[in-house]
């Protein structure tokens, strides 16, 4: 997680990517998340990063009620999404560490080329030292599925439904909901990976059978 | 019409057994009140409840804020209410979509009142985008998201999903 380095050009193009369909760092009201981030930020986002700038704007307002906002402030890489990888500098020793500053200086104005380069091999070094493994976007997903009438055998319902095995999907746990004249509709949990599972295929499997199921909607969905 | 007047009391966390009826062939709601003839139309009728429930706040703070806020709901009964077609949707997306970039809320950085009638107008709007226009119109998605969880706003209507498809998203 983390936006990578917020001073940085890259850092707030992650951010402003985040922010797109957001409008806070987590869940729906302003939070010490947001807090941590802003200081983080430091200053506001450039104009085409339309999505980093109404954010900011927006989380400056409250500036006077900052320390009373829900929440508990925790690293910046607790943030953010959860397919990029944490460049906030967990591990203590890389700046001090002259290896890598090998085309840095602090007296010298460094060329754009030479910035870029060095931001590279921080990213690699990083990647290097983390132990953590790669990060698969995963999502939960709740879905609805409805039967023909009160007469379908529920349990031989949810049956078909787990008897689907796909590279990526884990069922979770599920539970009969009452909708009305006497149907229940099963509502069941599963946790996918983004790039191999989506709801559209998941639909036309559970909709294949036929014999039970009459739809299938998406109830929740979550970005783990 | 009274379904929704009845929505919004429940948001404002009112109980006051108010007594709706419908006049007219476009069936503009009225509110019976105690003394006097009663109050007529959506927005007058809201106002009155916000006053009701001690939340002005939510017709706005400063006078910019409460010509915004005015400015929506006039929005609201005017171009939504009286849109029918692909066409209109589009155009209120679109102006909506613009509108809503650097803004949180419809007043800017506070929760109104225009942002409750503006969320009740749109649900069926929203409910029957495809997962491609939800992308187009991202910050109408983003601000209609954000309402929709907003304690006690959304009640019985139905959750309208939201998924940020990556294919799409790198086309900006």
């Amino acid at each position: 997680m983390g936006f990578g380095d917020l001073k940085s050009a890259a850092g707030l193009q992650v951010l402003n990517d985040f922010l797109a369909d957001r409008s806070y760092i987590e869940g729906y009201v302003p939070s010490q998340a947001d807090i941590a981030v802003f200081e983080a930020v430091a200053a506001p986002p450039p104009a085409e990063l339309c999505h980093a700038l109404r954010w900011y704007n927006h989380i400056k307002s409250y500036e006077k009620q900052k320390a009373s906002l829900p929440g508990v402030k925790k690293a910046l890489g607790k943030y953010g999404p959860a397919d990029v990888e944490d460049t906030t500098g967990a591990t203590t020793d890389s700046k001090d560490d002259d290896d890598i500053d090998l085309f840095g200086s602090d007296d010298e104005e460094e060329s754009e080329e030479a910035k870029k380069l060095r931001e590279e091999r921080l990213a690699q070094y990083e990647s290097k030292k983390s132990k953590k493994p790669a990060v698969i976007a995963k999502s939960s997903i709740l879905l609805d599925v409805k039967p023909w009438d009160d007469e379908t055998d529920m349990a031989k319902l949810e049956e078909c439904v787990r008897s689907i095995q796909v590279d990526g999907l884990v069922w979770g746990s599920s539970k009969l909901v009452p909708v009305g004249y006497g149907i229940k509709k099963l509502q069941i949990q599963c946790v996918v990976e983004d790039d191999k599972v989506g709801t559209d295929m998941l639909e036309e499997r559970i909709t294949a059978f036929e014999d039970y199921v009459q739809s299938m909607d998406v109830a929740a969905f979550n970005k783990i | 019409g009274p379904q929704e007047l009845a929505l919004l009391e429940r948001s404002l966390g009112l109980q006051e057994g108010n007594k709706y009826g419908v006049q007219g062939e476009r069936k503009i709601p009225v509110l019976q009140t105690n003394n006097g003839p009663g109050l007529i139309g959506l927005v007058t009728i809201a106002a009155y409840l916000v006053k009701q429930a001690k939340k002005e706040q939510l017709l706005g703070s400063t006078a910019e804020e409460k010509a915004v806020v005015q400015q929506w709901l006039e929005y609201r009964v005017t171009q939504v209410d009286g849109c029918c077609g692909k066409e209109d949707t589009r155009i209120i997306l679109k102006d909506l979509n613009m509108y809503l970039e650097d803004k949180v809320y419809l007043a800017g950085n506070n929760f109104t009142l225009a942002d409750i009638l503006m969320y009740y107008g749109l649900h069926p709007i929203m409910a029957d985008l495809t997962v491609q226009e939800k992308e187009k119109y991202l910050n109408v998605s983003r601000w209609f998201n954000h309402i929709q969880h907003y304690p006690g706003v959304r009640q019985h209507l139905s959750n309208v999903i939201f998924i940020k498809n990556r294919l799409y998203t790198n086309a900006h």
